[in-house]
């Protein structure tokens, strides 16, 4: 159960560097490394999903994907700070952690038949 | 055209979720051509979209028709929790990830 969320949050993070990579990548070498943590966010959320529901896990997946490209974006890219990005983020973790407390009990039961 | 490129690559990311529930029941080479299949073309018809639809309105339908009929799919077809709970969080989740895709 926890080890399925860690997969998420790893998966998310390489999520975010594939996406920024698509955006940025020029080298061959930034290519390649776009590509290879494609294979490994998509390896991990498949295998988050063999123990939590693939619809939890996949808005999981796309909702944290999502909020740290805009965090790495204001971070690495100097793309404005601004308060609405940062309530949306808070509003997106709290739904994750939603998620998350419930998950062992009525979501990954059901799951099992 | 760009709108009916945007509403396939949602369509078939919703195909790839489905391709991620079944390679957890049959762990067969379909399943896995299912998702991959999915996935690969979600995002060349996105990349199609995005030739002429702004970033932000494109990204926010195309992460709201795949999650949410990722999430509808998995309770329609593989049993998945229908608890009013996990609904109102996906909900937010998937709320805010359109709301950020929107303004960024």
């Amino acid at each position: 159960m926890n080890r399925s969320w860690i997969f998420i949050f790893v998966g998310a993070f390489f999520e975010v560097i594939w996406v920024i990579g698509f955006k940025h990548a020029e080298s061959p070498v930034s290519w390649a490394a776009t590509i290879v943590s494609l294979a490994i966010s998509f390896y991990l959320i498949i295998a988050a999903s063999t123990r939590l529901p693939v619809g939890t896990v996949y808005a999981v997946f796309t909702g944290l994907g999502t909020a740290g490209t805009v965090l790495a974006e204001m971070v690495l890219y100097d793309e404005p700070v601004r308060l609405a990005k940062l309530l949306l983020i808070a509003l997106l973790l709290a739904g994750i952690m939603g998620l998350k407390l419930i998950g062992g009990s009525s979501a990954s039961t059901e799951v099992q038949s | 055209m760009a709108w009916v490129s945007l509403f396939l690559a949602g369509m078939f990311e919703v195909v790839g979720v489905l391709g991620m529930n079944r390679i957890n029941r049959d762990k067969n080479v379909k399943a896995f051509i299912l998702f991959g299949v999915g996935i690969t073309l979600s995002f060349i018809f996105l990349s199609l979209a995005l030739r002429s639809l702004p970033m932000g309105t494109a990204y926010a339908i195309w992460t709201g028709i795949g999650t949410a009929g990722g999430a509808l799919v998995g309770m329609l077809f593989f049993g998945e929790s229908r608890d009013w709970r996990r609904l109102l969080f996906i909900a937010m989740v998937l709320a805010s990830a359109m709301g950020l895709k929107l303004i960024s």
